[in-house]
């Protein structure tokens, strides 16, 4: 049950000479060669909020487990940007086009992943993100 | 300007009940532009000698509230061995052995020192690491 995520990055000018790095992963669990067996799938949604909204609630079962999370800003437009805050930590600001692929350790239930649309305003329009978790065992049915 | 791309696919065949078949490819650019980034602090790696939490990046050392780009690996292959990833003191998560990182750093270091932070779980292991950097 193999799921695998490639990562290649690629310039031909950033530096004296090209730059050509390809890694790609296996999604395991934790500690383990065992495969993550369980997605969120992708989802998708539309900001309209300069606060910052809950993308992925953490888990406490969840604690120190593997998991993986894809976020992409989908906006054509490159000033428009979401900023990712771990348990109200922003990490870094996804401009329209980028994406971020990081481990989640959900090391208590203030771990949220959430997002905001910092500069977004009614004439600016909504900021499609998509996004996707990628996991090990958690009871998320008793959360339901 | 220096052009930079970042491609990210993901597969399975039987995570599902169907195929996933995921691409996404960004150009790296600068905070709210399409100029491309043209800093970078090269492909490197570092060789942890014990658990001690080391700062890979110091967020002042680069511009503030910027579109700096992070990519880590951890090159261990023994399963149970990771790197906890920190920014500004703040659990990310762990990159256990093969496991990679693409992320986003603000670098902020007005609000809060936003430094980039790993410790390994076992002594004599490596990272592997790139920064492109938004001036």
């Amino acid at each position: 049950m193999a799921t695998t995520a490639q990562l290649t990055l690629n310039s031909g000018d950033i530096a004296g000479d090209p730059v050509s790095v390809t890694k790609l992963m296996t999604l395991t669990k934790a500690g383990t060669t065992n495969d993550l067996d369980q997605s969120s799938g992708l989802n998708r949604v539309h900001l309209r909020s300069t606060t910052n909204k809950v993308l992925l609630g953490a888990n406490a079962e969840g604690n120190d487990l593997a998991a993986k999370v894809y976020i992409i800003n989908k906006s054509e437009d490159a000033s428009l940007y979401v900023t990712v805050t771990i348990n109200a930590q922003t990490i870094g600001k996804l401009y329209g086009g980028d994406f971020l692929f990081i481990p989640w350790s959900q090391t208590d239930t203030d771990a949220d992943i959430e997002v905001a649309a910092t500069n977004w305003t009614s004439s600016t329009g909504d900021i499609p993100v998509e996004y996707a978790l990628f996991h090990e065992d958690t009871d998320f049915l008793t959360n339901a | 300007m220096a052009t930079t791309t970042a491609q990210l696919v993901l597969t399975s065949t039987d995570l599902l009940s169907d195929s996933l078949s995921l691409s996404a490819i960004a150009t790296l650019t600068t905070a709210g532009s399409a100029t491309g980034l043209t800093g970078t602090e090269g492909l490197g790696r570092k060789k942890t000698a014990n658990t001690t939490e080391y700062t890979l990046f110091a967020a002042a050392d680069y511009t503030d509230d910027k579109a700096h780009k992070v990519y880590l690996k951890n090159l261990s292959t023994t399963a149970a061995e990771y790197f906890e990833i920190q920014v500004a003191g703040t659990v990310v998560g762990r990159i256990y052995a093969g496991d990679w990182a693409f992320l986003p750093w603000s670098a902020d270091s007005t609000g809060t020192n936003c430094d980039i932070d790993i410790t390994p779980s076992a002594s004599n292991m490596t990272l592997e690491y790139m920064l492109f950097t938004d001036e």
